[in-house]
């Protein structure tokens, strides 16, 4: 029945990669093996009665096979495999870890829009957009995904290197009370606390207040 | 309201919840655990239907039912070789005991009505969990305890 013999050595650190819910799956080939190693990809809703294949990702000579698609309802959990494949021969399914994409999605840092007047510092903050499946796809908001998003920023007064922190849950602030003439760089990040997720700190982006007319 | 703790409304019913703390001891101890369940086709909680799915009326006795059932019948048989999984499962367990009380409380209150479509999704539950041997539906009832904090 041309039953394919199973001694291929088997892929190796079969995990997902998340960011900002963009599922992606990722392996190292068979240890010892040159090139022509082909794969087969298939998941699983956790609880749920079957595996199913990822056309897409069938026979493919890459190590990665984005299941975002499969993977974007994130309450629940799930599991994916791969196979590898060469010269007839194969290796067994290889699982991941149980993938939340609740917990284990990773969150890049907000986007930061400044503007000032003489004495104030106005800060808009965006989060990341989600993954969406296309163009056109719906894209879901961070804060419907995590209602209890906020916003840590920092702001630096470059000349007396005296810094603020403030903790926000909209995504706008003002700081008021600023000295004219002077440089101000904010920096900002993502807070989650349930689940407990926070993204790194976004670049800084550097304004200054505006002259004193009067002065 | 200590550092940590996290104010839950289940409707009428309102409890403080060592939120942080739970979900950093489970996130310490999951992939253990949950390398341990090899069943990938049930789940004790979400099957057939996900706990998002309850309505919001009913949430308040779905969470008394679930904190009862992990305190009564999942901890207990959650004992591993590892002394460091151990001690997260008891420190887990002693949370789960305070909010139990709590919403013990709130039930005797009348604040914690439980409808018929609550009744039916615990007894899934005890049905999901009933399946399987004692142990190994402990260990994926603790292995599940992720989807319970996210439903939370």
């Amino acid at each position: 029945s041309g039953e394919l013999y199973c001694s291929l050595p088997n892929p190796r650190n079969v995990h997902f990669e998340s960011v900002n819910m963009k599922n992606v799956l990722h392996w190292s080939a068979p240890e010892g093996t040159g090139d022509g190693v082909l794969y087969k990809v298939k998941y699983l809703v956790y609880g749920v009665g079957k595996w199913i294949r990822k056309p897409e990702c069938k026979n493919i000579n890459r190590t990665w096979c984005d299941l975002s698609s499969e993977t974007s309802d994130y309450e629940e959990q799930y599991y994916a495999s791969v196979k590898a494949f060469l010269n007839g021969m194969c290796s067994d399914w290889i699982e991941t870890t149980r993938f939340n994409p609740l917990t284990d999605t990773k969150i890049d840092p907000p986007m930061v829009s400044v503007s000032s007047t003489e004495k104030s510092i106005s800060i808009i903050l965006t989060a990341p957009e989600n993954w969406k499946r296309g163009p056109e796809g719906e894209s879901v908001s961070l804060l419907q995904v995590y209602p209890g998003l906020q916003y840590n920023v920092s702001v630096l007064n470059k000349k007396t290197k005296k810094r603020w922190w403030f903790s926000v849950s909209n995504n706008t602030l003002v700081v008021p009370h600023l000295e004219p003439g002077t440089a101000y760089c904010v920096s900002a990040q993502i807070y989650v606390t349930t689940p407990l997720l926070h993204s790194g700190f976004s670049k800084e982006y550097c304004i200054a207040t505006l002259k004193d007319k009067t002065a | 309201l200590t550092a940590g703790n996290k104010i839950f409304r289940f409707g009428a019913c309102r409890v403080s919840v060592s939120a942080t703390e739970i979900r950093s001891g489970f996130t310490a101890i999951k992939s253990n655990i949950q390398a341990r369940d090899p069943i990938r086709t049930l789940s004790i909680l979400s099957y057939p239907h996900s706990l998002h799915k309850v309505k919001s009326s009913d949430r308040c006795c779905v969470a008394h039912h679930l904190f009862n059932f992990y305190v009564d019948r999942v901890f207990k048989h959650c004992k591993t070789e590892d002394s460091y999984v151990n001690r997260k499962i008891s420190s887990i367990a002693n949370s789960f005991l305070s909010v139990k009380r709590k919403l013990g409380q709130c039930h005797e209150q009348n604040k914690c009505t439980c409808g018929q479509e609550s009744t039916e999704k615990f007894k899934q539950i005890l049905a999901n969990y009933e399946g399987l041997n004692v142990t190994s539906a402990a260990i994926k009832s603790l292995g599940e305890l992720d989807i319970l904090l996210d439903w939370m």
